[in-house]
């Protein structure tokens, strides 16, 4: 007797638990929920800021926010959405390659009924929409549109009696500058710049002058840059790739130990130099006096052109509040949310004079007048554009920019492996 | 009279069967279903999210022009070639001379195992700063003892030399494992033998060739399946060695298995990856079905 009473209260608990359970998942009626995937949470405000921002001012929405992190975001995002499984509403999509599997799987929705009907006038993002275009439809709205500057140490050049970058400057008076800043003696090596090891650092200088992308399946323009990082290896210009590749150098560490004069580098580092030097993370003695300047340009191009990696925002497939979901994606990427992400020093989508200002205005950016009007681009192309097969190409130039950079193969050598094997992919 | 020993019968598989049935559930529907699933996926063509599409024999037809995949095929063979062999000769080495009664015995088989226990991000860590092409210890003995051309310095992690590293690397790491288990099958064979063969006058080497060996053939059959499987299915090794700045492989690193993990989940085409991973699986089983083959058949004759 006394065991079936056990037994019909344990049956009752459970029966009480999964209530519970069935009641939270049921949702409280009016209220809607959107479920947005981001990546490093706890060491990047601006998440946060923005789930903040738009839930004030959206009382009836709920943003939840679920880390996938940012290792392999890309890769775990697009599993969480293959089949119907998934309740993502809103996605953030880090990368172009990414973006398209995304596309080509059917996971995100084609955003331009919306943009016509809520009249979003997408000249706002500077041609950067333009690029991402799937079969002339769009797929995800920009919100963070970071691109390649100068980063350079001004007590390098005081120290060596050299008069600092400019703002207008080709690659080879770039290359000149780097060299006659370095420094080989031993004990007081000074780098005259630095390339971190992925492969935008090298191929996509060569992008910039409007006529190539990394889709073109003839990658025989590259071979400039190539030829200029390597001998700059050789002389002690820069730390050599095979070396970085394995120490696993971070491009941060190498600028913050105070022996690196300049560094190509995405605008993304401004607001990590600023918030280590402040917490006393990096020394600022060794890089607290740094500027930034223009991305170098080719001859006969003029200067202001660089290369952007924008970060999106996209509706799914799958999402069962589509509208909630582009009015979030629409708000955020818009002039709300650029001021939201000016406010913790990142480079909105939507670039006005007013951001600029912010971001020029925040203590500790470079007080000099150069820096600030490296924040000027005249035109952006994007690291990666929109192509069918950009994933593979990918993955084919990354492994050649490897051979190549550790002497695996002559640089002749692997832009014809380039070539061949990205005709392969584009002739299929 | 039949009636309830049948149930006893029954009812003593049923106890059997409830034991086996949770992990044999798990393993059902976590391993095998998707391994009989990727066998169908060789044939088709599927990204994860839209229909699949049957493609017959186009995904194999496509392996042979692969740049990628050849070059995956031959780094995975030679490496095994490579590592086999010499894991094995050093992992018997070791058992052989720490079976012998040698003083501190205990604390050099704890250092040999200690490889195989020890994180592999930690240790090839290590051997990378071991290994450095400019600041690292082995290049600046070739420099400074040998006088090797501080310009010329072998790069360890690429060109030709990475599978070189990585069979080193391998070798040094599941010796420790491997003897162990010779150990345990040298403490298997009878004195006897040994004091039987000493009274003949038979010396160390055809103790060894005549006692030893034969009476391991068992335990070497195990060691040397194990093994090839294992080097098969080689994937964090080069990946923590040779991984360049996004962790990509280059043609003279990358193996099978890294590049059917590239091709089906940052590519997204599963059914080619599917593609190269029967041929993994074609490899693994011909490889232990010739060693099982070859040892039924040896242990037929030595009777």
């Amino acid at each position: 007797m006394k065991k079936r009473i056990i037994a019909v209260l344990m049956c009752l608990c459970m029966l009480a638990a999964m209530a519970g359970c069935g009641g939270k998942s049921g949702g409280s009626g009016k209220g809607v929920t959107l479920k947005w995937a981001i990546w490093d949470e706890s060491s990047t405000q601006y998440w946060s800021d923005i789930k903040k921002a738009y839930e004030e001012s959206h009382k009836n929405v709920t943003v939840e926010m679920v880390d996938l992190g940012s290792t392999d975001y890309m890769t775990v995002l697009a599993t969480e959405l293959s089949g119907s499984g998934s309740d993502f509403d809103v996605v953030t999509i880090k990368d172009v390659p990414g973006y398209a599997t995304l596309v080509q799987k059917n996971a995100i929705i084609a955003l331009d009924d919306y943009i016509k009907k809520d009249k979003v006038d997408l000249a706002k993002f500077a041609g950067a929409t333009d690029q991402v275009l799937v079969n002339g439809k769009l797929y995800e709205l920009p919100f963070r549109n970071d691109f390649w500057v100068i980063f350079y140490n001004k007590d390098i050049f005081d120290r060596a009696g050299v008069p600092y970058p400019t703002n207008d400057m080709t690659w080879e008076e770039y290359d000149a500058l780097a060299r006659k800043v370095t420094n080989t003696t031993f004990g007081k090596q000074v780098y005259g710049t630095h390339y971190h090891t992925w492969r935008s650092t090298v191929q996509l200088c060569a992008m910039l002058d409007g006529k190539h992308t990394i889709l073109d399946g003839n990658y025989d323009f590259v071979k400039p840059f190539y030829e200029m990082i390597l001998k700059q290896e050789k002389d002690g210009v820069c730390r050599k790739y095979a070396d970085l590749k394995t120490e696993g150098l971070h491009y941060s560490a190498a600028f913050s130990g105070g022996d690196v004069a300049m560094m190509n580098q995405g605008s993304w580092f401004i607001s990590t130099l600023i918030t280590n030097i402040k917490k006393g993370d990096y020394d600022a003695k060794l890089c607290g006096n740094w500027g930034i300047v223009k991305y170098p340009h080719a001859k006969g191009v003029e200067a202001g052109s660089t290369l952007g990696t924008i970060t999106g925002l996209s509706v799914t497939t799958a999402s069962k509040n589509k509208d909630a979901a582009w009015d979030f994606v629409n708000w955020v990427s818009g002039a709300e949310g650029a001021a939201v992400m000016a406010s913790s020093g990142n480079f909105p989508a939507c670039m006005t004079e007013d951001v600029k200002n912010a971001i020029a205005g925040i203590d500790g950016f470079p007080t000099d007048k150069q820096s600030k009007e490296a924040l000027d681009v005249s035109n952006l192309y994007l690291e990666v554009p929109y192509g069918d097969h950009v994933s593979e190409i990918n993955s084919v130039l990354d492994s050649y920019h490897g051979s190549i950079m550790t002497g695996e193969l002559s640089i002749d050598e692997g832009i014809k492996k380039m070539n061949d094997e990205v005709g392969k992919i584009l002739g299929k | 009279m039949a009636k309830p020993h049948l149930s006893r019968n029954l009812k003593r598989n049923l106890v059997a069967y409830s034991f086996i049935a949770p992990n044999f559930i798990g393993f059902c529907v976590f391993t095998l279903l998707p391994i009989v699933f990727a066998f169908v996926l060789a044939f088709c063509k599927w990204d994860g999210s839209n229909p699949i599409e049957f493609m017959g024999f186009k995904n194999f037809t496509r392996l042979f022009g692969d740049t990628f995949f050849k070059a995956a095929l031959k780094n995975t063979i030679l490496y095994c070639l490579g590592t086999v062999p010499l894991t094995m000769v050093a992992s018997l080495g070791l058992a052989i001379v720490l079976n012998q009664k040698v003083i501190g015995r205990g604390v050099f088989r704890t250092l040999s195992f200690f490889p195989y226990v020890a994180s592999l991000v930690a240790v090839t860590a290590v051997w990378k700063m071991l290994f450095h092409p400019t600041k690292g210890p082995i290049n600046s003995i070739l420099v400074n003892v040998f006088g090797h051309d501080p310009q010329l310095l072998p790069q360890w992690f690429s060109g030709s030399l990475v599978l070189v590293s990585m069979i080193l690397f391998s070798v040094w790491k599941f010796m420790g494992y491997y003897m162990v288990i010779y150990l345990a099958g040298l403490q298997g064979i009878s004195s006897e033998l040994y004091e039987a063969a000493s009274l003949d006058g038979a010396g160390t080497w055809n103790k060894f060739r005549y006692i030893t060996w034969p009476q391991l053939s068992s335990t070497t059959f195990f060691v040397v399946v194990m093994l090839t499987i294992n080097c098969f299915k080689i994937y964090d090794i080069a990946v923590m060695l040779a991984g360049g700045g996004s962790g990509e492989l280059t043609e003279s690193s990358t193996v099978l298995v890294f590049y059917i993990y590239q091709k089906a989940f940052i590519n997204w085409d599963l059914g080619y990856s599917s593609a190269v991973a029967m041929v993994l699986f074609v490899m693994v089983l011909t490889v232990t079905v010739i060693q099982f083959y070859g040892q039924a058949r040896k242990e037929r004759t030595d009777r």
